[in-house]
């Protein structure tokens, strides 16, 4: 099994990835067999992710963005088909309802990259509020369950029955300073 | 344990700010403290917490970051300053740092020259997390925030408005808001027929002879706020 995250531009530092590994091994329950960090920086924006359809084509696959908190074992999480989060349990559906921040998928799904390489120019004009609408809007997908609330709902006590949280706008809370619940699991600055 | 906080990034003012504003207060107070600045520097502070470029909030609104009672290490029954680092300390200000305040209030400058807004956000005082709807609120959203006040027409520069939206929020959660005595503050500029408008003004509402004279200032004074957009602290009258 591969763990994958991305890491590009100025926001994200050598910290987060290593943060994601920490909470991965200290908390997840996950046994991987290679962490995998992609650092290729081909459109300055999310899509940049897309690389990894194309870079791993085999085996089971597993990819987190690095503004998660994971703070408990988490639940089976490898898909074989194309999954990704449906966030309108807890939010508006808004221009489109899916979050890539936990991807999974086993084996070859480069038509994704191929789909959108072909055309990128046209589609990052078109999909200018981020990589989620374009799946939503060209190609097929399956959603996880609830495994991924907001932290925004949970910023004043740990959300018991989840494993993990998306941070969402609220990247500042894994910056040095914070010290609410989540802090305890973020590797030490 | 107070705590006072205050923001630095580069841009406008120079880091020496926050030297002048910590030994102004160190000098003037005999109250602990441990003084606090977010910075993207080396700054002269106790705790100095990072100041990110790339997030997605802008310059002086990280300094509602200090309302989460998550920030800053803070821990409950703490009192909280927040102080802009325009401003220099003249006079014994234990009467200010001791300013009383309760839950579910702010404290912040009353000032004598026009204020339609009725908040100075060169200081806010609070016990730590009972005004922590300031900053959960705006987290919420800082990309809407940040502008909606320029947006609307109210303030006529971007990213300013952080003080409406403070005021806002005060209104809108129901605190009290209370302010300090005006006579306590001095507004002073780097333009000297202003200064000498601001020194009238002083003198006719507090029935006194002077406000800032050269390099005597007023007994009642504790503070000079070189407050206003694109104001410096003026450089004659770096005390």
């Amino acid at each position: 099994m591969r763990i994958i995250c991305c890491k590009f531009g100025k926001k994200f530092t050598d910290w987060h990835v290593d943060n994601l590994k920490h909470m991965i091994d200290e908390y997840s329950g996950l046994k991987y067999d290679s962490f995998e960090v992609i650092t290729d920086d081909l459109y300055s924006n999310w899509f940049n992710k897309f690389q990894m359809y194309d870079r791993f084509r085999d085996g089971e696959n597993l990819y987190f963005d690095l503004d998660v908190i994971i703070y408990n074992k988490l639940p089976n999480l490898i898909r074989q088909n194309f999954t990704l989060l449906d966030d309108t349990w807890w939010r508006k559906p808004a221009h489109t309802p899916l979050n890539s921040s936990v991807v999974s998928w086993t084996g070859d799904v480069s038509y994704i990259w191929e789909k959108f390489k072909k055309y990128d120019e046209f589609f990052i004009d078109t999909y200018t509020r981020g990589s989620d609408e374009w799946y939503y809007k060209n190609i097929k997908y399956e959603t996880f369950d609830r495994v991924c609330p907001s932290i925004k709902d949970y910023l004043y006590y740990k959300p018991l029955s989840y494993s993990m949280c998306t941070l969402g706008q609220m990247h500042h809370l894994q910056e040095k300073g914070w010290s609410g619940w989540y802090s305890n699991y973020f590797l030490k600055h | 344990m107070l705590k006072i906080c205050t923001v630095y990034f580069d841009g406008f003012y120079t880091p020496d700010y926050v030297e002048r504003l910590h030994d102004s207060l160190r000098k003037h107070s005999s109250i602990d403290f441990q003084f606090v600045c977010i910075s993207d520097t080396d700054v002269k502070a106790d705790l100095v917490l990072p100041y990110n470029h790339h997030s997605n909030i802008k310059k002086h609104w990280h300094k509602l970051k200090f309302f989460s009672p998550h920030f800053a290490y803070q821990k409950p029954g703490d009192d909280i300053i927040i102080m802009d680092i325009d401003q220099v300390i003249v006079n014994n200000i234990d009467d200010l740092l001791k300013y009383p305040v309760e839950q579910n209030e702010l404290v912040t400058y009353g000032q004598w020259w026009e204020n339609k807004l009725g908040i100075n956000g060169g200081f806010y005082k609070f016990k730590s997390g009972s005004l922590k709807f300031v900053w959960d609120d705006f987290a919420l959203n800082p990309e809407y925030w940040q502008l909606h006040f320029y947006n609307n027409g109210t303030v006529h520069k971007k990213y300013y408005g952080e003080q409406n939206y403070v005021k806002w929020k005060i209104l809108e959660h129901k605190a009290k808001l209370t302010k300090t005595p005006s006579e306590w503050i001095a507004k002073y500029t780097d333009d000297y027929k202003e200064n000498l408008k601001l020194n009238q003004l002083y003198m006719d509402k507090f029935d006194t002879d002077y406000m800032i004279l050269d390099k005597e200032v007023n007994e009642k004074l504790k503070v000079v706020h070189f407050t206003g957009v694109g104001r410096k602290i003026n450089e004659n009258y770096l005390l």
